[in-house]
């Protein structure tokens, strides 16, 4: 073994070498990012060209209001993605959050703000009971949460068998107040930025990270997978609760079906934005960029009054591109690799 | 034998289940239990069934199909358009119909398997598109209604037995032969258990996947077919509530949703589950809402009994418990 | 005083007892090999004193006072770090993210500080001369060795105690094995106590002042290292005197070319290669780790895809997927490097594993016949004597051997000539090794072509007829006769790196 000398030519070589691997690297992981980003770009030069006004704050405040109920139910969705799961049972969540919302709130502002948080603190609860349904019973989250998106469904159609209920006049006034010229919706929205600037630092948010990443791994190095996916779902059922409150500021009634609407593209805005179904991979930032991609291709529509019927055709196209685009250009880059 | 028992414990745990359903329902609704009640479950069942067969080998190969709803819907409104209340055009319309829930199955299976797109966004946005097609093509509207021979085939009996069930028995032996007697079957299931073992042993990976897909959207269409038999007409929307019941059929049965086991023998005794469940809740003066919280709580329970955590986690309270009590 | 008293630890799992009746003595300042067979009660005792898995009797003694960790943050705790086969990092962290895991420093709001984390981890380097990858890259970026050198360094970062390695150099280049080597006299004369698993005596002979040899789930021996010979060790280890480990080499190559390469390349990982395997040879590959030789194996087996010529039997084929290198007698099949996800379908029947890759040989029509399987199947377990209770046996259920003679069995039953065998015996018990190297030697002398890729040198100098030297991608020399010796194979392998 005298011949295992340190070698200072060959480790610099190596060293470039992985260098510029880990340069490619860079691409590759972000390539799916990168693709709904120009994609985004793309639709807002589309849509810019064919209506006056597109780039004002009038606009972006519109936006903002009509993608914050699907892009707080997909911050719940991105965070259950990065642990390597998925919650279906936001849907039930929605629904159930509008119908209490338009049944309990009454004109009395203490109770209103003591049902919202009720609501929320509920969202979270049911989050929790998945998280714990899915360790402790060792279920698949896909089942687990098609289970209970069903039980919020059915329990929101007892509370409220048709759309409808009240909700004072003053909470429906949020949507659209505004601070600075800007609406509350975009103040949500630098809000939820800012929230996952922390919460991607703090040790639950590695540790979520990790366990998506490789759950066996963060297992032998000490984090809880229990604690993991009660802190996971509890989140999600949370946002989902919020994205429902939100939801009752835009439309002021309850509707116990209008849950599963947020259920698919929630998950469709995430994986728009570059997360990656397997855990591990992606954040908020390209979620907001995949819900807006949603929300303006229903704009588009609306402004070539086509029909309303050629959104999902559209949406589908653009999940299917995103997913392929960056599918393609994670095998290019990696061939470049090599 | 006890192994046997053992390793099919989850399909026979749905079938004790829909047995204990059937003998509870009966104490609840008088009739219930009457041959004509029965077959006409036994008929709803059958068309679960049928999307759930294609669902049971997309599973089974690790995968899960989102587009049943939408392709069942296309199957039925293209052939009520085609054959517009008339037998006839059926000899061109049925083919054209299955051709079709085939060739989207395919489709399916082709993104997934050759690019790589995961099976979730893939048929998830494929059902997406359909829907917003089949939307703009009918324009919203209701559409013709179904010929008397599908109206035969969806309803109609013969002797005793409904003629669907004859059907759907044809296609459960068929299914069971394909999972447990064929090359396929085998590779569908060393598949679903390990996708990278699959290939590294040289199993036809693309052709597995392609062929469980075009089974799925094959049944989807042959089930939308036979549906607006029974409905007398197609309408949107009609797919819907399959997408829940195929899944939580399969699940039911004891298949793991992520691939790798499960038969169809079990997904048999889940649509029956469901079936049942859905024909108590009226016995039971029970409301819609309360019929999805049931699904959902016969969902957990089924699949958390056949979940072998379950077992271990007793064992592990029982020896928790004696721990205590030894300190 | 001893730092670990162990006596009579026992455990079972179910009806399998695992340990029964385990003792260890070792004191801070030594560093302790812990030898036996795989199955032999190694791998649970550590588990045991690294809190992951909780003994049924027997007590266990830490400096003294009883220790009984209920998880693996107790232990380490207590100052014990173990650094398992079984890597603990996670992929999409970085390496410095990945060591200082669930111990980040934090700052008022809770957020992580990465410049301290970096830091830290840079720190660690510099205090162990740890030869590790830069902080900030992604685990899952780096090479097998590297993440165990990674995997080393979070195991030193706890400051233990007691540092328990386990097989830590199966995976590592010979570099860095001797910076391990180096690294556990030096922490062991600081006064840690270093208890060394590995399956290579030179290195235990090297290190470790005492040796202790546990065969089936009991401790046999406790010896003093230069007062015991290999050959006491390794009948310890067995219960009986061992035949010879590597079988006699008798070369059967006939001048028939069984594979020819011109300019096979991949990327830039493999570089140009020419080679010829004949009718009955055993030819090694050898080279440093990362040199090209995991991209020659996949190649052929139509995992990478390559460029250049690849003849079999002397028709040119184009191998793009394992199903082009698994045609038959004319084909090739692999033994691959991770046996557990590449080769075995864990949740399946030894039965459908054997026969996975050629359920065409027992179908008519599409379907099965069960009883040309069964009997495909018994001819295997026969020949290959796999150990299991019968064919319906899951295979994640058999021993690391007896899994890896499943996989034998099924590269046989594709009836290939041409056999890739990568690291074919890593993490495989002795008794299995020597079954395997005669295994070998016997379908060389029926006709097969092997190549061979081990992870330990002295396996491919004993075993192979010629050796292909690798290095950075290129055919750097084809040893043969007396020139193969573990000294010519590293020259070749780093010459061109000292010259340059």
């Amino acid at each position: 073994m005298t011949l295992a000398l340190p070698d200072e030519t060959t480790s610099k070589q190596a060293a470039d070498a992985s260098a510029a691997r880990d340069r490619a690297a860079w691409f590759i992981d972000r390539a799916p990012f990168l693709v709904a980003c120009t994609m985004l770009v793309a639709l807002v030069a589309v849509y810019g060209s064919l209506r006056e006004g597109v780039f004002t704050l009038d606009e972006l405040n519109l936006d903002s209001a009509a993608a914050m109920t699907l892009l707080l139910a997909a911050t719940g969705q991105t965070i259950v993605l990065l642990r390597g799961g998925i919650d279906l049972s936001i849907g039930g969540m929605i629904s159930l959050g509008t119908v209490l919302a338009a049944t309990q709130f009454g004109d009395n502002p203490l109770q209103v703000a003591a049902c919202s948080v009720a609501i929320a603190l509920l969202g979270l609860l049911v989050g929790a009971c998945n998280g714990f349904l899915i360790s402790v019973l060792r279920l698949q989250p896909f089942l687990v949460t098609l289970a209970t998106w069903s039980i919020l469904s059915g329990a929101a159609l007892m509370i409220l068998p048709t759309d409808g209920g009240h909700l004072p006049d003053g909470w429906m006034a949020f949507g659209s107040d505004s601070l600075l010229g800007l609406s509350s919706s975009v103040w949500l929205l630098l809000l939820l930025m800012l929230f996952w600037v922390w919460f991607r630092a703090t040790r639950l948010g590695i540790a979520i990270r990790a366990t998506g990443s490789n759950e066996r791994s963060a297992e032998l190095s000490g984090v809880s997978i229990f604690r993991i996916n009660i802190a996971t779902y509890g989140l999600s059922g949370l946002f989902a609760a919020l994205a429902a409150l939100y939801l009752t500021t835009q439309t002021g009634t309850g509707s116990p079906t209008i849950g599963k609407d947020y259920i698919l593209p929630s998950v469709a805005a995430a994986v728009i934005g570059g997360i990656s179904l397997f855990g591990g991979r992606g954040g908020l930032i390209g979620t907001i960029i995949g819900a807006f991609i949603l929300t303006i291709i229903g704009n588009l529509v609306f402004v070539l009054s086509i029909s309303s019927y050629w959104q999902p055709i559209v949406s589908g196209v653009i999940l299917l591109v995103a997913v392929l685009a960056s599918s393609l250009a994670e095998k290019s880059a990696r061939r470049s690799l090599s | 034998m006890s192994r046997v028992l053992a390793r099919h414990r989850a399909i026979l745990l749905a079938y004790l289940g829909m047995i204990v359903l059937l003998v509870i329902t009966s104490f609840f609704s008088e009739g219930f239990l009457a041959g004509s009640h029965l077959r006409t479950m036994v008929m709803l069942s059958a068309f679960i069934g049928i999307v759930a067969l294609g669902q049971t080998f997309v599973i089974i190969g690790g995968g899960i199909d989102l587009s049943v709803p939408w392709v069942l819907n296309c199957a039925a409104v293209l052939v009520t358009l085609m054959a517009n209340g008339s037998d006839g055009p059926l000899l061109y319309a049925i083919p054209i119909a299955l051709a079709g829930g085939a060739l989207v199955g395919a489709i399916n299976g082709f993104g997934i398997a050759l690019f790589g797109v995961p099976p979730i966004i893939m048929t998830l946005a494929v059902n997406v598109i359909l829907q917003g097609g089949i939307l703009v093509y009918t324009g919203g509207a209701p559409t013709a209604s179904a010929p008397p021979l599908i109206q035969y085939l969806a309803v109609g009996r013969i002797g005793p037995v409904p003629v669907i069930v004859i059907l759907w028995m044809l296609l459960a032996v068929l299914a069971t032969l394909l999972l447990s007697k064929s090359a396929f079957g085998r590779y569908l299931y060393a598949q679903g258990t390990s996708a990278t073992v699959a290939e590294f042993s040289g199993v036809p990976t693309l052709r597995v996947t392609v062929l469980a897909y075009t089974l799925s959207g094959l049944t989807a269409a042959l089930a939308g077919i036979l549906l607006t038999g029974y409905t007398a007409q197609a309408y949107l929307g009609m797919g819907d509530p399959y997408l829940f019941t195929s899944i939580a059929a399969v699940a039911i049965g004891g298949a793991s949703i992520l691939g790798g086991s499960g038969h169809y023998i079990g997904t048999i005794a889940g649509a029956l589950v469901l079936t049942i469940l859905t024909g108590l809740l009226p016995a039971l003066n029970l409301s819609n809402g309360a019929l999805l919280i049931v699904y959902g709580v016969v969902i957990l329970v089924t699949v958390s009994l056949a979940s072998e955590a379950l077992s271990d986690f007793f064992s592990i309270i029982a020896r928790s418990i004696g721990r205590k009590r030894d300190a | 005083m001893d730092l670990i008293e162990a006596t009579g630890i026992t455990k079972r799992y179910g009806g399998i007892t695992a340990l029964s009746d385990a003792n260890f003595r070792a004191s801070a300042g030594e560093v302790h090999a812990l030898l036996g067979e795989n199955g032999a009660g190694k791998s649970t005792f550590i588990q045991i004193l690294a809190g992951i898995v909780r003994p049924n009797g027997g007590t266990l003694n830490l400096n003294g006072s009883t220790f009984r960790p209920g998880n693996a943050r107790e232990a380490q705790a207590a100052g014990i770090s173990a650094v398992f086969q079984e890597l603990s990092l996670v992929p999409d962290l970085t390496v410095a993210e990945n060591i200082w895991f669930r111990r980040e420093p934090l700052s008022a709001v809770g957020m992580v500080r990465k410049d301290r984390e970096r830091q830290a981890t840079l720190d660690l380097f510099e205090r162990y001369r740890i030869p590790a990858p830069s902080p900030d890259r992604e685990v899952r970026r780096l090479t097998l060795a590297e993440r165990q050198i990674v995997e080393i360094a979070k195991g030193l970062s706890r400051a233990p105690s007691v540092l328990i390695l386990d097989e830590a150099t199966s995976a590592l280049p010979p570099r860095e094995t001797d910076w391990l080597l180096g690294l556990a006299t030096q922490l062991a004369e600081e006064g840690m106590l270093v208890i060394y698993i590995s399956h290579r005596l030179a290195e235990v002979r090297q290190i470790a002042q005492r040796i202790t040899v546990f065969r089936n789930g009991a401790t046999v021996a406790t010896h003093d290292t230069s007062a015991v010979d290999d050959d006491t060790i390794i009948a310890d280890m067995l219960g009986r005197r061992m035949d010879r480990l590597y079988p006699e080499r008798i070369s059967t190559a006939t001048d028939r070319v069984a594979l020819r390469l011109r300019g096979l390349s991949v990327g830039s990982r493999l570089a140009d290669i020419d080679l010829e395997l004949k009718e009955g040879e055993v030819m090694g590959v050898a080279g440093l780790q990362g040199h090209g030789q995991r991209e020659l194996f996949q190649s052929l087996f139509g995992i990478s895809r390559a460029r250049g010529e690849i003849e079999l039997w002397g028709k040119p084929s184009t191998i793009r997927s394992p199903r082009d290198a698994l045609i038959g007698r004319d084909g090739i099949a692999l033994v691959p490097e991770d046996r557990r996800s590449h080769g075995l379908l864990l949740t399946k029947s030894v039965r459908e594993n054997l026969t996975l890759s050629v359920i065409p040989r027992f179908t008519r029509f599409g379907l099965l016949s069960k009883g040309r399987e069964r009997a495909l199947v018994d001819e295997m377990l026969r020949t290959l004597q796999i150990k299991a209770g019968t064919p319906d046996q899951l295979a994640g259920t058999l021993s690391g051997g007896n899994q890896q003679k499943v996989i034998f069995g099924k590269m046989l039953l594709t009836q290939s000539r041409i056999l890739l065998l990568y690291d074919p015996t890593r993490g495989i018990d002795v008794g299995t090794k020597g079954e395997i190297f005669r295994l070998m030697r016997d379908l060389a002398a029926k006709g097969y072509a092997i190549l061979f890729y081990s992870s330990d040198l002295p396996e491919i100098v004993n075993v192979a007829d010629r050796v292909a030297v690798l290095r950075n991608g290129r055919l750097a020399a084809t040893l043969s006769g007396d020139e193969i010796s573990e000294h010519r194979i590293l020259r070749e392998a780093m010459f061109e790196a000292r010259a340059a």
